[in-house]
């Protein structure tokens, strides 16, 4: 296991250690401050509607934590899904292309666990992603609103609406951007599956953000009301629930055992593709 | 003893093309063993099959008694390679590569890196991220992190590739070095017949995927004695020649069969009234070897 870890920390040292790496930190940061700055100068209309049109008072529940669920939503998903995207279609496809991959397997180390722990590697980065955009929106909405006040929560396309204290806002909050960063693995598994096929990096990210967009479009569109349960980013909207008032936890575990299943899967073929590819240039 | 065993090994692309048929010799313990060929002969596929990385369809090899094919793992733990261009993490340093890399073998001893690397003289900018490093000092990190942990066995797939002269002096200097104090045994990848001919014991050469010879590299043979006859009855000698048992090439390098003395074999031709205007000790370059293979091909 010891030694597990150490591999492990080889290929977070790779990932951490490289510049382009933090072009995601970085962007969100840039994204968070500007969508800030919009809600200084105009405000945060249609939330302000909604608190009001609940009959409760806005002052108290436009806090940190509203401010920071409301950033982190633009910004997830605006530039999540393009950054773990563009990580994990590199992961493997990267490496195999610069020539890196021969010289990790020219070690006594098989291809499944260096998949493992490149998947791992992908996954960690993912969670890592988006508990950094939720806090640091949080802090930006500290910046602006400071710490206590009440919480609103909302997330549109799953109708969840619900009032929280500071308290149990934080906690929900807490548990709601855990489960956004697990949901996100999704796309992470999709750009790290077609990574591991001789294709180039950038082949890899487009197809796993086309794969998203596409299961998008035809979720909102309509046309596949009935067959809803076939779309990853209906599953992926799970992360919602957590905030609900009564959480539905049988619909939470559904989403996150197909979701969890189509992980494992990606990762099933994508590491069948690359055992049976030859490596050489 | 072979150290490392190449068994009837085939393998064709998936575009048709047949890149190694039917290829077996072994690596002796301890010898440093040259594989030549032309661009594409099949070289780096034998390489390629033998740390795992390109599966044969049929054959295989066997490093220490275990065979790669069945049992990767294990047989892996012996040998250190480079194969191909060594590509390293350029936004890591010389130390923190060698990390990685030295926690895939599931080994890391900071005295014995520090070692290694100070005999690949590298000691001073192995702290230095290694885009910063010239391709002399890349090649001497791959050697380094081919020999952690304490390989057995070195695979080098065409290892003074783009080196300048003293670059590719040096690197020879450190093989042969290896071999004579840490008894390490090399498989080295070439189509450089200089080099092969400078370092290896034996060699094997691969032709269009099959191998066309396997022996002591001709500057190392001890029981060949080949002589260079000058004389203007070639035919004549040739003749002489053939009637007891040795051959004699178009350029008149002339191999002197065992059962017999080379003074006898000039009297034989003087007795049958051939000129000889010269004889002197001939030592057959690789290069000619190499050649001679390839018209015969």
């Amino acid at each position: 296991m010891t030694l597990f870890f150490q591999q492990w920390y080889g290929e977070l040292l790779k990932l951490f250690a490289r510049r382009r790496t933090y072009i995601g930190f970085g962007a969100f940061v840039a994204l968070e401050i500007v969508i800030l700055l919009l809600i200084k100068k105009f405000g945060m209309g249609p939330i302000q509607k909604a608190i009001v049109g609940s009959g409760e008072n806005f002052d108290h529940y436009f806090s940190a934590l509203t401010v920071g669920q409301t950033v982190m939503g633009f910004s997830a998903f605006l530039l999540g899904a393009l950054f773990l995207s563009l990580v994990a279609g590199d992961i493997v496809a990267k490496e195999g292309e610069d020539g890196h991959m021969r010289l990790l397997l020219a070690r006594p180390v098989s291809r499944f666990r260096l998949l493992l722990l490149k998947y791992l590697t992908c996954v960690c980065y993912a969670v890592f992603l988006v508990e950094f955009l939720a806090w640091s929106s949080f802090l930006l909405g500290i910046i602006l609103r400071g710490w206590g006040g009440g919480y609103f929560a909302i997330v549109p396309e799953i109708s969840v609406v619900a009032f929280y204290e500071w308290g149990p806002g934080l906690q929900r909050y807490t548990a709601a951007t855990l489960a956004l960063g697990l949901s996100m693995t999704v796309i992470s598994s999709i750009a790290f599956f077609l990574s591991c096929f001789r294709i180039k990096p950038a082949a890899a990210t487009i197809g796993a953000l086309t794969y998203i967009l596409v299961d998008f479009i035809l979720r909102t569109s309509g046309f596949m009301d009935n067959y809803q349960h076939l779309l990853l980013t209906k599953h992926m909207a799970a992360w919602g629930r957590i905030l609900a008032d009564t959480i539905d936890w049988p619909l939470v575990w559904r989403a996150y055992a197909v979701m969890f299943a189509v992980n494992i899967t990606l990762f099933t073929v994508g590491y069948a593709v690359f055992e049976s590819r030859d490596l050489k240039s | 003893m072979a150290l490392l065993e190449v068994r009837h090994l085939t393998k064709r692309w998936p575009t048709g093309r047949l890149a190694l048929d039917d290829v077996s010799f072994d690596v002796r313990e301890g010898e440093i063993l040259g594989l030549l060929g032309h661009n594409g002969a099949g070289k780096s596929t034998i390489m390629g099959i033998t740390l795992g990385m390109v599966r044969p369809d049929a054959g295989e090899v066997r490093i220490g008694g275990r065979s790669v094919q069945r049992n990767r793992g294990e047989a892996l733990q012996q040998i250190g390679a480079i194969y191909e261009a060594a590509v390293f993490y350029d936004y890591l340093s010389g130390w923190q590569n060698l990390r990685v890399l030295c926690s895939l073998s599931g080994w890391w001893d900071e005295a014995e890196v520090k070692r290694v690397v100070q005999m690949v003289n590298l000691n001073r900018a192995i702290q230095q991220k290694t885009a910063t490093y010239s391709h002399g000092m890349r090649q001497r990190l791959a050697l380094a992190q081919a020999m952690l942990p304490q390989a057995r066995i070195l695979l080098l797939d065409e290892p003074t590739d783009g080196l300048d002269p003293e670059g590719i002096r040096e690197f020879r200097e450190l093989i042969l070095h290896l071999r004579k104090h840490h008894g390490i045994t090399i498989m080295l990848n070439s189509h450089l017949l200089a080099e092969v001919e400078q370092m290896c014991d034996r060699c094997v050469i691969i032709k269009d995927g099959k191998k066309v010879f396997e022996g002591p590299v001709p500057s190392q043979e001890k029981t060949r004695r080949m002589f260079q006859l000058e004389t203007s009855d070639l035919g004549l000698a040739r003749e002489i020649m053939d009637r007891v048992g040795a051959t004699m090439d178009k350029h008149g390098v002339v191999e002197v069969p065992l059962n017999m003395e080379p003074h006898e074999l000039v009297s034989a031709l003087v007795r049958g009234n051939v000129q000889v205007n010269a004889w002197q000790p001939h030592r057959r370059t690789l290069e000619e070897l190499y050649m001679g293979l390839s018209s015969k091909s």
